[in-house]
């Protein structure tokens, strides 16, 4: 890293860059899997389930708004292997669905509201100052709200529906974005490069999009894979609650709310949608744990699991 | 300590007056007409404009907002929170029948994750990398990723197949009858303590890991104390400093958490008002327990940081 730099720099100093020496990917790739087979299993389970969500009219035994009233309530059996709800809606089906809207929730919020934090941050980190200040008291201020009830307040205000959610999950995702970018802004704004490119005249926003920003990309991404999985548990915990996704589009949450309609609810329709989710969340949480291994050792476990937050629902 | 603890007062302070002006803005200023959501499209155009400004006028929606902002500190101020929409009960007698039971699940659940998680990251810290480490990590993985919700609906499910068992579903106080309460809050607190515990295990172990590396826990090594008395005399009081933050910051999940594990047993508590309240629009109602529940998250936080500075005075002087 340093060595390529420094590099670079020199053959800036002739006058001509060269490029650097190619890496091969496949190489890089094999790297990563032996040094954290757990991560590449764990990507490779979540792989399948976004696989999975996006081909779902494919590999969906049957639709999953189709109810059925000679099989309601049927227990798994060859026909439906994880059983019929009570108006005979085919369960797999629904659980296979079910993905679609806790994968687009889940990647569509963090990728918002870690986005609108990290852009926050970049610009409160660099410019320092009353901004800075005024920032973080509001950053503060989100914080004070356990994020299942901001989240749950925000979509009774907006709404339900799909983009009403997103917009609620995204929201208490972006005082975590704003302030793991704004720490690195911070160290990055002092760096010798940075000051050349303010000397050499760069207007604060130029040196912040060329400059800054390229540098919060590792965090960054580490930052929106560990909060995948928290995403994925608030979005089940809306739909559970009632105030997510409403039926009857199939949502893993709101499936086990429509389980507690009956009087006991049947083992079936517990199980398997929440199985679904606790495998997901497993596999993308195991997944950016490699990540953050691969991309910033610096970043501790613990503290990044102390930003990520964890368990909501 | 005591300018510390005015500082931290006055900081907690501030962060709720901005609590405030967001629950005010996202609940009263966003969400449009506030009779639409009580009455539906429709039951708003049967209205006559007469009745319209009538029930605005009595709900107090009427006026211009900053007087509704400064009638509503008046309410909180003086303990009287307004009333339901729909079933004219005082937000402050929900929150006095049905608070004590979600106070209760939440300390239960605290106590509970210190029990577990404590031992766990202890013994893990212990022997890393042994079979007893990695089994209490990969526990923990597990837990971080189980809703706790399901987990809850889980228990209620194998205990009503297995021991025909269920819990009772009115509220039931302490001083009323502790047994009948004890089945009520004994489920939703273990759900949310085990969460918590795979936290503090995991800090707690990554943290020992490391203050057993520091130079005074070789000296007590080197002159031969056990192990066991090492760990747990030395360096477990320093590991523990960040494990109590950590708490503190959980405590925020717990809260937020306890709404939906409340919802999955069926426990009457605060977290189920809100949800039915939420679900009904009634915004009263839930504009005073979001900051109810605000208020907690941001008191315990100011107790942790004082207790954090109580437990390591450099902290005092920053």
């Amino acid at each position: 890293m340093t060595d390529a730099r420094v590099g670079v720099r020199a053959a800036l100093a002739v006058g001509r860059v060269e490029p650097l020496p190619e890496r091969s990917v496949t190489r890089e790739l094999a790297g990563f899997a032996r040094r954290n087979p757990m991560a590449v299993a764990a990507g490779l389970v979540g792989l399948l389930i976004v696989v999975m969500a996006i081909t779902a009219p494919l590999i969906a035994p049957s639709d999953p708004l189709k109810t059925d009233f000679r099989r309601m309530a049927n227990p798994p059996d060859a026909r439906s292997f994880f059983g019929t709800d009570q108006v005979g809606r085919d369960t797999l089906s629904r659980v296979i669905y079910g993905a679609r809207s806790s994968l687009i929730v889940a990647f569509a919020s963090v990728l918002l509201g870690t986005t609108v934090g990290a852009l926050w941050g970049v610009a409160s980190g660099y410019l320092g100052g009353r901004f800075d200040l005024v920032s973080q008291r509001i950053t503060e201020v989100l914080q004070s709200f356990p994020d299942l009830i901001l989240a749950m307040a925000i979509s009774m205000a907006i709404g339900t529906g799909m983009p009403a959610v997103i917009v609620a999950i995204a929201i208490t995702r972006i005082p975590f974005g704003n302030r793991v970018i704004r720490s690195v802004a911070l160290t990055i704004r002092e760096l010798a490069y940075v000051e050349a490119a303010r000397a050499a005249g760069g207007s604060a926003l130029r040196v912040m999009t060329l400059h800054v920003l390229p540098q919060c990309v590792a965090p960054y991404l580490v930052l929106a894979t560990a909060h995948l999985g928290v995403a994925i548990i608030i979005e089940a915990a809306l739909g559970f609650l009632g105030v997510g996704i409403p039926p009857p589009t199939p949502t893993w949450g709101n499936m086990l709310a429509d389980s507690l309609t009956s009087l006991v609810p049947h083992w079936w329709l517990v199980f398997f949608p929440g199985f679904a989710i606790t495998v997901t969340v497993l596999a993308f949480n195991l997944f950016g744990d490699g990540i953050r291994d691969t991309l910033d050792p610096r970043l501790s476990p613990a503290f990044l699991r102390m930003m990520a937050g964890g368990r909501r629902g | 300590m005591r300018k510390y603890l005015l500082r931290r007062a006055a900081f907690g302070l501030s962060t709720l007056i901005g609590v405030s002006l967001i629950i005010f803005v996202v609940l009263r200023i966003l969400p449009g007409d506030p009779l639409v959501a009580m009455f539906g499209l429709e039951g708003f155009a049967k209205l006559a404009p007469d009745d319209r400004a009538r029930i605005m006028e009595d709900l107090g929606l009427s006026d211009p907002l900053p007087v509704q902002y400064a009638r509503w500190m008046h309410d909180i101020a003086t303990g009287s929170l307004g009333r339901s929409f729909f079933r004219g009960e005082k937000v402050s007698e929900v929150i006095l029948h049905r608070g004590p039971l979600s106070a209760e699940i939440g300390l239960l659940a605290v106590l509970i994750s210190w029990l577990v998680g404590l031992p766990v990251g202890i013994i893990s810290a212990f022997r890393p990398n042994s079979l007893s480490d990695n089994v209490a990590r990969s526990l923990s993985i597990l837990f971080l990723a189980i809703p706790g919700f399901w987990l809850g609906m889980l228990i209620v499910l194998a205990t009503l197949f297995w021991f025909n068992y269920k819990t009772p579903l009115v509220v039931v106080h302490l001083w009323q009858d502790p047994w009948a309460n004890l089945q009520l809050i004994v489920g939703p607190a273990i759900v949310l303590g085990l969460g918590q515990g795979a936290y503090i295990a995991r800090m707690a172990r990554s943290c020992l890991l490391e203050v057993i590396r520091e130079d005074y826990v070789r000296t007590a090594r080197a002159k031969g104390l056990k192990e066991a008395l090492v760990v747990m005399r030395h360096a477990l009081p320093n590991a523990l400093l960040p494990v109590i933050t950590l708490s503190g910051i959980l405590m925020g999940f717990v809260l937020g958490g306890s709404v939906a594990v409340e919802q999955a047993f069926g426990v009457p508590g605060l977290g189920r008002a809100l949800v039915v309240a939420v679900i009904e629009r009634d915004t009263i109602v839930v504009q005073n327990l979001v900051m109810l529940y605000a208020v907690i998250f941001v008191f315990i936080n100011v107790a942790v940081d004082l207790s954090y500075a109580w437990l390591d005075p450099r902290i005092r002087y920053r």
